[in-house]
């Protein structure tokens, strides 16, 4: 199989993983104590409303009907209304969806670049008090306590220092303010993003740091190795060249693997540090009991998963060409 | 090095199902990683244990229910309160101590639960083979994917407030797919050898091949892998608890970061802030190391396996 079948069989699956979804979720809302009517329908909407309410997601229907009717509204976009916001979901998913891409990917891409970089010091100088160091840094770190860590990095970085912003991502000053140009605008988002990003990111280097050294030491013990001590290559372009890329394939492996915890460390963050983004809006959502928000966010972060593993995926093929499928 | 590691791997199934567990914790204590881990745990075991001293000394020790009727508001540790006292009154010290017993009961428990869900699962999946592994294997992988707290969350929405033992429950659920995994693995070996033939061919069901041949080998490697499970299930039991949806009636560490949270004091009161988060890490920093030094002793290659929490 080359890759472009690969290609294709990897999508119909995530397409068809995303309809069970799909599915299972509109069973739980169909089966959960309180009526669908309740959860979909706004409680404050005059009768006239709730009755077009009703019409419009088909609730009064035969449940096959609904579940088509749930199907077609979610693909031409209608999500219904939240009930917190009283506005359409879809416009809130729209306004949050990148800021939580840009935490995500960030986060991840810096975390795994930092895990490969400190692995490969800390297999090179296996034994060495450098590498006893890093690898107890990076078990406390793997296992800290994240809302806590946040909580800790805002209060020493925000409150006691006040070198960055409590929360929030942008300056509304700022931005209000017609003269401010895009670089600026640009420098604003990323001095917000700073602490959440820190804090992702010294959660998320642990791991990928202990799996690169690992399979570094793994590496490091092949015959190819040795062939090219003997022919005389440094001991940089060794340790650059032939091993590291190797020994980082496990990695993006433990990336694809990781990318729902990630996601639950994300929102949380999002939470803490008041970023907007969906894994907050889901939280907020879920607090609130605004059903039709709570949905629409859980589904979108799960096509968010769904495609960063794809891609992951994806990327895998092209790091490591041995692979047939 | 691979060979000494599968006389390990043989060494210690002899001892776990010969019930010797004195002498594989002797086996652990000599790993450093493995011996800070235990020294951790015990230390946490003391503490659950203590926590019912507190209330018996002084009903304002309760930690939920008992107020210091001298204090009404946050103060600093004192002679009478070891680590102060929240907003109203109660001690931080004895909520700490509840708060490690809370977290055993969580963790030890949803990892149970998860493992004889993901042992009868992998074992059935692997013996069968054919469509019911293909299935079965799927809805695994599919779970794995899944953002276990943004889902139990969710539920919690849906189904109103949850009591610790349906959120223990739901933890568990969700964790069964790694050790499914494993578990299916070791039986698709196993299925190979000829006792399982013999058994077949002395007319033994599947049911009974499983539960009496298949079962007894693939135990101790399944108790080995409940260890990542405790941590991942304490993990989500205290975040759920930080962020408003633990059971109300429990105090546990993510509900002293709660409080301390929501009520405003966290600039204010370090010692509030600091003690829960620390308890926190570290019992899943034990967890984890005993999980490593346990792996280590196992074969390397089933790290990839286990890590992802």
């Amino acid at each position: 199989m080359d890759i472009k079948s690969f290609f294709i069989k990897r999508s119909v699956e995530i397409i068809v993983i995303f309809f069970i979804m799909m599915t299972i979720l509109f069973l739980l809302f169909h089966f959960a104590p309180g009526d669908p009517v309740s959860m979909m329908v706004d409680p404050s909407m005059t009768s006239e409303d709730a009755q077009y309410m009703i019409s419009q997601l088909g609730l009064d229907k035969p449940l096959l009907t609904q579940y088509l009717v749930y199907l077609k509204n979610f693909f031409q976009g209608n999500l219904g209304n939240s009930f917190y916001y009283g506005e359409p979901v879809i416009g809130i998913i729209g306004n949050r969806l990148p800021n939580t891409i840009l935490l995500f990917t960030t986060s991840i891409i810096i975390s795994a670049f930092a895990g490969v970089f400190l692995g490969k010091i800390a297999a090179w100088h296996k034994g060495e008090k450098i590498d006893t160091f890093g690898t107890i840094a990076a078990l406390v770190c793997h296992t800290l306590f994240l809302p806590w860590t946040a909580l800790i990095i805002i209060w020493v970085f925000g409150y006691k220092t006040g070198l960055f912003p409590l929360g929030g991502m942008l300056t509304p000053e700022l931005w209000i303010n017609p003269e401010t140009n895009f670089l600026i605008k640009g420098i604003d988002i990323i001095y917000h993003m700073t602490l959440p990003l820190f804090t992702l990111c010294i959660i998320h280097f642990g791991s990928y740091m202990l799996i690169m050294r690992s399979s570094m030491l793994d590496v490091m013990g092949e015959d190819y190795i040795l062939t090219a001590k003997a022919k005389g290559v440094s001991d940089k372009c060794i340790c650059n060249h032939h091993i590291a890329p190797n020994a980082s394939l496990p990695v993006v492996t433990s990336i694809g693997l990781s990318l729902a915890f990630s996601v639950n460390g994300g929102a949380l963050t999002e939470i803490i540090f008041s970023w907007p983004g969906l894994g907050r809006e889901l939280i907020f959502a879920v607090t609130n009991n605004d059903y039709p928000l709570a949905l629409a966010s859980f589904l979108f972060i799960a096509i968010v998963v769904l495609i960063a593993n794809f891609i992951v995926d994806i990327l895998y093929t092209y790091l490591d060409p041995r692979i047939k499928y | 090095m691979t060979k000494k590691n599968n006389n390990y791997l043989k060494d210690i199934m002899e001892r776990l199902k010969s019930g010797m567990f004195f002498q594989y914790l002797v086996f652990l204590w000599k790993n450093p990683i493995g011996k800070c881990g235990v020294v951790l745990l015990i230390l946490f075991g003391v503490m659950a244990v203590a926590s019912f001293v507190p209330p018996l000394i002084d009903p304002m020790y309760h930690p939920m229910t008992g107020v210091d009727p001298d204090i009404s508001n946050v103060t600093p540790p004192g002679f009478n309160h070891w680590l102060g006292t929240d907003y109203m009154g109660r001690d931080l010290f004895s909520q700490l101590l509840t708060g490690s017993r809370v977290a055993f009961l969580v963790g030890v428990s949803a990892a149970f639960m998860s493992m004889v869900f993901g042992t009868i699962i992998g074992m059935t999946a692997g013996y069968s083979g054919k469509i019911l592994d293909t299935v079965l294997m799927r809805t695994a992988d599919m779970i794995m994917i899944m953002p276990t707290l943004l889902v139990v969350l969710l539920l919690s929405s849906l189904f109103g407030q949850l009591s610790i033992w349906t959120i223990v429950l739901l933890i568990a659920l969700f964790r069964w797919p790694g050790v499914a995994r494993v578990i299916r693995s070791q039986t698709l070996a196993l299925k190979e050898r000829p006792f399982i033939d013999a058994a077949r061919i002395s007319g033994a069901s599947s049911v009974r091949i499983l539960f009496k041949h298949i079962a007894p080998n693939v135990l101790p490697m399944a108790l080995l892998f409940m260890t990542f499970r405790v941590t991942s299930a304490i993990i989500i039991e205290a975040v759920l608890a930080f962020l408003g949806f633990g059971d109300p009636g429990t105090v546990s560490w993510g509900m002293m970061l709660q409080w301390v949270w929501k009520t405003g004091n966290m600039f204010q009161a370090p010692y509030w802030l600091f003690p829960p988060g620390i308890c926190i890490s570290l019992i899943t920093l034990s967890f984890y190391m005993i999980g490593r030094a346990m792996e280590d002793m196992l074969d390397p290659r089933l790290r990839k396996e286990g890590i992802q929490d």
